[in-house]
């Protein structure tokens, strides 16, 4: 379990202080999906950048059951060490902590899990953008992580292989119940994957929206479609919080 | 002509549109093409003093001056200059790389340090190290030290520069990933930081290396016995500029083979870094 109680961040910029999130309060149950939804810059990233413990809250408080989570985060790019191949990257943060053997056959899975075992053995600088971040995802999975945490990772992908990914996310979501928050602006993507889907405006949380469709969900499924309106209606019509 | 030129890179522009090798054209294409330049400049040297457009006392024909290092290699003088230079080159290089990545990291890690002395070492940079040969000549002496010394002046800042640069333009997003990995302070310095500083370090090694060939003429100009600068000045005294000359080629030659040399042991050792030698022809 994950608790988040009272979490603020604020940001100095120039004389002003900008507020990026505020009265944060949100329990993630060990296991749970959950997705953050959005427009741009509503405090999404800062959110999970906490969660993350790349930043630290101007006020607040985190908790966290059961001690220390093993945490891997995919980012909006995909981050990759350009001088190491695509093999190497997705065995980044396994090096020394896992023996040889294991890590090479979990990075082997993880590189065919995302489609790039004919890319094992190439540079970043040779990947497409979407392939890129594939290898990313891949870098995350690898550590089989109690906490996965997902900013916009299918951004750059096309349309087949982000639905691909998605799906490939939920099966081993449900095989190894890592808790996941997943972050996204695509208000059918947190329909899509979430067991509930967290709305979030001008730093505050906004609504929230339990969503128990069975998996694989259809983008065209009429109750995918009542979930995605019911979000999108108060994502446009609740009034941007005066957050700062 | 014109319309020569184009069919001809219509010609190679469907060669390799055809599917000749990568190989082909990453590797065997430029090097023809160096050759063929290499080749254009001899042949034209050799026509200008052949033709007499230029005096052959201003500018020996290339046949004279191969003689005239075959006579210096014979004599064992071109080698016994060439060893004194090289072994000046060396150290100068050396101990530039030891005074100047220590003083850089120490300027990467401590802020304070940087603010305090980074402006006159700012004020040292533009000032030419020939300029602080008399003063290297009182201090030093006229010895192998003030020799070594301005060739020290000549590829410190390039490498200093790059050190820091390298380490200053590391990119905080790779860190993130790290820290996220739970890696402790010295893993995120030693498998992202210094893999990220590399390709900056490298192009200051490499422009370094460079100015250090071209302080040598300078640094062995003034009470010099030995060297290639010193063989060069001495030449210049007696009228031989065939001489001249042949020093001037075995300088570049040298200069070629020692980057060739650096080039070939970073794209061994670490070949993502080949795009970024590129930016050290400067």
């Amino acid at each position: 379990m994950l608790e988040l109680s009272g979490i603020g961040r604020r940001y100095r910029v120039g004389a002003e202080e900008v507020t990026a999130l505020a009265d944060i309060d949100l329990s993630f149950p060990a296991g749970s999906f959950t997705t953050l939804v959005g427009r741009s810059g509503c405090g999404k990233t800062t959110l999970l950048r906490i969660l993350a413990g790349l930043e630290k809250p101007s006020e607040g408080e985190i908790r966290r059951g059961g001690g220390k989570l093993r945490t891997a985060v995919v980012f909006q790019e995909a981050r990759l060490m350009p001088w190491l191949d695509v093999s190497a990257n997705v065995g980044f943060g396994l090096r020394g902590r896992v023996p040889r053997p294991v890590a090479a056959e979990r990075c082997a899975a993880a590189i065919e899990l995302v489609g790039l075992s004919a890319f094992a053995g190439a540079m970043p600088a040779q990947l497409s953008g979407g392939m890129a971040q594939r290898v990313a995802i891949a870098r995350a999975l690898v550590q089989e992580p109690d906490l996965l945490l997902l900013d916009e990772p299918f951004a750059a992908l096309d349309a087949f292989t982000r639905r691909t990914m998605q799906n490939e996310l939920v099966a081993i979501w449900q095989r190894r119940r890592p808790t996941i928050v997943f972050v996204t602006h695509d208000v059918e993507e947190a329909v899509l994957l979430g067991e509930r889907a967290l709305e979030m405006q001008g730093g505050r949380m906004v609504g929230r929206e339990a969503i128990a469709l069975p998996y694989p969900r259809d983008p065209t499924d009429p109750d995918v479609n009542l979930h995605r309106r019911a979000i999108l209606s108060r994502l446009m019509t609740t009034p941007t919080p005066a957050a700062a | 002509m014109l319309r020569h030129c184009s069919k001809l890179a219509h010609f190679i522009h469907r060669l390799i549109e055809r599917g000749a090798s990568k190989i082909w054209r990453q590797q065997t294409l430029p090097r023809f093409t160096t050759i063929i330049v290499f080749a254009a400049t001899l042949a034209l040297w050799w026509l200008a003093s052949r033709l007499g457009w230029v005096s052959a006392f201003l500018l020996p024909g290339p046949g004279t001056v191969a003689e005239t290092i075959a006579e210096l290699i014979a004599s064992g003088e071109l080698l016994r200059h060439t060893l004194v230079s090289l072994r000046r080159v060396a150290l100068g290089y050396l101990f530039a790389i030891t005074f100047a990545v220590p003083l850089a990291l120490l300027f990467v890690l401590s802020l304070r340090l940087r603010s305090l002395f980074e402006p006159l070492l700012e004020f040292l940079r533009q000032i030419p190290p020939l300029a602080l040969m008399p003063l290297l000549m009182l201090w030093l002496g006229i010895g192998e030290t003030q020799k070594v010394g301005i060739i020290i002046l000549s590829c410190f800042f390039p490498i200093f520069l790059g050190v820091r640069g390298g380490f200053d333009s590391v990119d905080r997003k790779l860190i993130d990933v790290g820290t996220v990995c739970g890696f402790s302070r010295p893993e995120i310095m030693l498998r992202i930081v210094l893999p990220s500083a590399l390709p900056a370090i490298v192009v200051g090694l490499r422009i370094g290396l460079g100015y250090s060939w071209r302080a040598l003429v300078g640094a062995e100009l003034i009470a010099s016995s030995a060297g290639l600068g010193y063989m060069i000045v001495d030449a210049e005294n007696l009228a031989r500029t065939d001489i001249v000359l042949a020093g001037i080629l075995v300088i570049g030659v040298l200069g070629l083979t020692a980057d060739h040399l650096l080039r070939l042991a970073i794209r061994r050792s670490a070949p993502w870094l080949s795009g970024d030698l590129e930016m050290a022809r400067a």
